[in-house]
């Protein structure tokens, strides 16, 4: 059973390897030879839910095979229940992802191939338990989701896709060097790569000295973390290449980029700068916090002037990503479980909302809510496209946090955990919670209701391959929304373990 | 032994005819290499009345010099920036200056590293006034005859000096005595250790001396630039890692100042490199400045002044060696195929060559230091030997560098894979022989990147012979 995550990380590989030895004319080969690959991946990770110990907060299916013995740097894998979720949901997300990319024509077999990849390096950067090997998968990212931008995305795609390789990389190179500054810290011996040996506080006494001062070690290179990890996220003020990546991106991309990538971040947070610099992380919580908050506000506000509706889901991102930066800023448990299972959530409902959105672009050609020269891009789809209306209103609702659906639950956990140690802060966060129901309801109404737009006559309702790929999401959004337990039980141990040792400092 | 078989190798190529010429060069390296592979392993020797110290480290020096020279021998063929007439004098020069650059990564004593500086120079002079009906060509040769003449006097200023002081040329019998130095001597010496170093850091061409590179490689034909940007830098990279961990490693007085110059020089070398490329559109220029970059990179592994710092270099410089050697071919086969070396060409690459495209694409990601390239390894290694001596703001230079030298090198790979090419000209292709070579060359970077570890130990055991 060991070798399970070889395969999960691995199978992705084979497929673009299969995909990449197909010839080119034969595009549907190459399609359902992707599919086929995702969807083995998305069966895996159900079978390794099935066999998860939930009573453990120690790392399940560990792989260790010795890489650079030099170095001490091992290949090493392992999940717990907080990567359980996020594993789950990448599987699911590119399971969908390529059938929504059916429609994808321009060199579709570098396409499939890059998609592959990136789904490899997703799970690689959730499994890796050595620094290394962390640092090389957060990185190789890059490549496939540069080019996908780059290549297959909209207008202004070469700004967006280099915007965003650029941020990323400069955030990565100073974790880089907190990397390589831990590896010394710990005496270059065999665990001085893994990224559990480094846990539970250990360089709390230790000074650096840096331009002539002496500082804590810890606290430095606390922040050399935080800034790889919260361009990733992205917490203001790192969060502008956000919206142009999205908009740019092809629809699948920014499903993934907004459903999983974004997660790295905060997994990051959760599984390195944490646990590893504790009392520096609770020292600055309210930094965190603050930051945290100023996203749910700022990105709701921005997200409320958009026009382009991909923006406005774009900036509701950042919005919504604010909300894990507050839970995790609690450190309690309902704060931290609030925030573990708002990253699934908001993987769930955000990409509901970009494939939507997608949808409707492959209909309409443009995503103007208001279009530049002042009249309305939508109008009425309502009585046009019921279903695709109907999916709008539970992805819609389940993203702004409607009770019965799951953005409620864990926003509410969020709120119940920060409550104690930051009550102005959750007065506030509310306040983002309403913009951001406003913008939605707002959007909603001017794309929805009102008189039939004459562009909108032609549409099509959702297809049967649309509203295959949906279900799934759907089911997640209102499953989840009023039964969480499955979720919350396979996280409580690890973020429990997480909250204890925070409790220390 | 290895010298003299190169010197031999000279001699029988000027009687052969042209085209044997360059296979008998391509042989004679080949064997040369042999050679060098069974020395690594051996003990080091010095011989000449130890002018010359053959140690791991200066073999693995010349097994890069080698390779490079062989890569640049292989491209000259088939370039047609140099004239078919000349074809058999880029092989000869090119060895000719291998020697030199072996001498240098080889000199034990004052007066072999001269000789070894000059050697590398005056052939160079030539190469890169190869193109000899081109102003540019000639403006290369005279610049770099100018820049380098200059400070190669200036070098033999400080020798002299240190002879004075010192009383000696040999670099063992000079290390003791630094430590005796009183009072005037002191001064005396630290200045002739300075301009010392202006012989060196012209040929690695770091800041400041960095001035005659981009006109010398522009205007030098592209398989002497390819040729420049290896050899005479790994060798004058050698020769300063030899003086720096004979003279100023240890408790030698000058080491701190020694350490502060390097820490400067290496800043500014990669910030003026990085900074510069930026707005470069030829790209033969841009590196020429991103190589002037990476010699910042490379000189933070002389800082540390001890094996790890040696060992990062080598590192680096093996892997330097095989992505500037791919960028280089595959610069030169397009600007022979569409007569320029501009961004322009290299527009919609991934169209017209797809394969070429993605190899290049690689090759310039490897250089900015992602994984899972060989390039990441390197920084990976620089960054760490300066991490451990708790270099932290050198760290976040070289870090802000990276991410510099991220934009320039993507914003080519943008042209290449996201740039539409206007479908005007005629697409012409690479022949099936060189795209089986420049992919030959890639295994190593993408290989190295990953496997790393081999390679690392015999780098680690290169270790400098000082007796």
């Amino acid at each position: 059973m060991n070798g399970i995550l070889n395969w999960i990380l691995w199978l992705p590989v084979i497929g673009m390897v299969g995909v990449l030895l197909t010839p080119k004319s034969k595009e549907n080969v190459i399609r359902y030879v992707t599919l086929a690959t995702t969807a083995l991946t998305l069966l895996l990770t159900i079978v390794l839910y099935l066999k998860f110990d939930t009573s453990t907060a120690a790392m399940q299916f560990v792989v260790k095979v010795p890489w650079i013995e030099q170095f001490h740097i091992n290949y090493s894998l392992g999940i717990d229940g907080i990567t359980l979720p996020m594993t789950f949901l990448n599987a699911l997300l590119f399971f969908i992802c390529t059938l929504s990319s059916w429609t994808v024509h321009k060199s579709i077999k570098g396409y499939f191939a890059l998609l592959l990849m990136l789904q490899s390096t997703v799970f690689g950067v959730f499994f890796s338990l050595d620094f290394f090997l962390f640092y090389v998968y957060w990185e190789v990212m890059l490549l496939p989701m540069f080019f996908l931008i780059g290549i297959w995305g909209g207008e202004n795609r070469e700004y967006a896709a280099i915007k965003f390789f650029l941020y990323t990389f400069f955030g990565s190179i100073f974790m880089l060097v907190g990397i390589i500054a831990l590896y010394y810290a710990s005496g270059k011996g065999v665990d001085s790569f893994s990224i559990l040996a480094h846990q539970g506080g250990k360089f709390t006494e230790l000074t650096v000295d840096m331009f002539g001062h002496t500082f804590s070690f810890e606290k430095i290179f606390f922040w050399f973390m935080f800034l790889g990890f919260a361009i990733k996220v992205p917490v203001f003020p790192f969060h502008t290449w956000l919206p142009h990546a999205h908009v740019q991106a092809p629809t699948a991309v920014s499903v993934i980029l907004a459903g999983v990538l974004l997660k790295m971040g905060t997994y990051g947070f959760l599984r390195i700068a944490f646990p590893i610099f504790p009392s520096a992380a609770v020292q600055y919580s309210n930094v965190i916090a603050i930051l945290g908050l100023i996203s749910v506000i700022y990105g709701a506000f921005c997200a409320m002037a958009q026009d382009d509706v991909k923006k406005l889901v774009a900036y509701s991102s950042v919005s919504h990503m604010g909300f894990v930066m507050l839970g995790l800023s609690a450190m309690t448990v309902q704060g931290m479980n609030g925030a573990v299972l708002q990253m699934f959530n908001h993987g769930t409902s955000t990409a509901m909302m970009f494939l939507l959105i997608g949808i409707l672009y492959e209909r309409s050609h443009h995503r103007w809510i208001v279009k530049p020269d002042g009249s309305k891009g939508f109008g009425g789809l309502y009585t046009k496209l019921p279903k695709f209306s109907v999916v709008f209103i539970i992805g819609m609702f389940a993203s702004l946090g409607l009770p019965g659906l799951s953005g409620f639950i864990s926003e509410a956990l969020i709120f119940l955990g920060i409550y104690q140690k930051f009550t102005t802060i959750t007065v506030i966060a509310v306040v983002g919670l309403l913009i951001g129901a406003a913008y939605l309801l707002w959007m909603f109404k001017r794309m929805f209701f009102g008189e039939v737009n004459p562009d909108c006559e032609k549409y099509e309702d959702m297809n049967a391959r649309e509203v295959f790929y949906m279900i799934p999401l759907c089911i997640c959004v209102i499953f989840f929304g009023i039964f969480p337990s499955p979720l919350l039980n396979v996280m409580k141990v690890s973020v429990g373990q997480l909250v204890d040792l925070l409790a220390k400092f | 032994m290895t010298t003299l078989l190169l010197a031999e190798s000279t001699v029988k190529e000027e009687h052969g005819s042209r085209d044997k010429i360059y296979s008998y060069a391509l042989i004679v390296l080949g064997i040369t290499l042999i050679f060098l592979f069974q020395n690594l392993s051996k003990a080091p020797v010095n011989i000449f009345h130890n002018a010359v110290t053959i140690d791991p480290f200066s073999t693995l020096v010349k097994i890069i010099m080698v390779l490079g020279t062989m890569g640049a021998i292989y491209l000259s063929r088939s370039s047609k920036d140099i004239y078919t007439n000349l074809k058999s004098e880029f092989a000869i020069m090119a060895v000719g200056v291998l020697i030199g650059g072996m001498l240098l990564a080889s000199a034990n004593n004052m007066l072999t590293l001269y000789l070894g500086i000059e050697t590398l120079s005056i052939l160079s002079y030539v190469m890169s006034a190869f193109k000899r009906d081109e102003s540019t060509s000639a403006e290369a040769g005279l610049k770099y005859a100018l820049y380098g003449g200059l400070s190669a006097g200036v070098a033999l200023y400080g020798m002299s000096h240190l002879y004075g002081v010192l009383g000696s040329i040999q670099f063992v019998e000079m290390m003791p005595k630094l430590a005796t130095l009183q009072g005037l001597d002191v001064a005396i010496t630290s200045v002739s250790f300075l301009l010392f170093f202006v012989g060196i850091g012209y040929k690695i061409s770091c800041f400041p001396f960095h001035m005659w590179t981009p006109d010398v490689y522009q205007g030098s034909p592209i398989p002497v630039t390819a040729f420049f940007s290896i050899v005479p830098k790994i060798a004058g990279l050698a020769a300063l890692v030899r003086v720096s961990m004979i003279f100023f490693s240890g408790n030698s007085i000058f080491a701190v100042s020694w350490i502060g110059l390097m820490l400067v020089i290496a800043a500014m070398t990669m910030t003026v490199g990085n900074v510069t490329a930026i707005g470069q559109s030829s790209v033969k220029r841009l590196l020429a400045f991103s190589s002037i970059g990476h010699v910042g990179m490379m000189i933070l592994g002389v800082v540390v002044l001890n094996n790890d710092g040696i060992r990062a270099i080598l590192f680096y410089g093996i892997t330097y060696l095989f992505m500037t050697l791919i960028a280089f071919y595959i610069t030169s086969h397009l600007s022979d195929m569409y007569g320029s070396d501009s961004e322009d060409v290299f527009r919609g690459l991934i169209y017209k060559h797809p394969v070429m495209a993605i190899v290049m694409a690689g090759v310039l990601f490897s250089l900015a230091g992602m994984p899972p390239f060989s390039g990441f390894v390197a920084k990976f290694n620089i960054f760490s030997v300066i991490i451990e001596k708790k270099y932290y703001g050198m760290a976040l230079v070289a870090a802000i560098n990276s991410v510099i030298s991220l934009y320039y090198y993507m914003k080519l790979a943008k042209t290449m894979i996201f740039g539409q090419a206007d479908g005007t000209e005629q697409i012409l292709g690479f022949t099936k022989a060189n795209q089986a070579v420049i992919v030959a060359l890639f295994v190593p970077v993408l290989f190295l990147g990953i496997f790393w570890e081999k390679v690392m130990l015999i780098s680690g055991n290169a270790t400098i012979f000082i007796k």
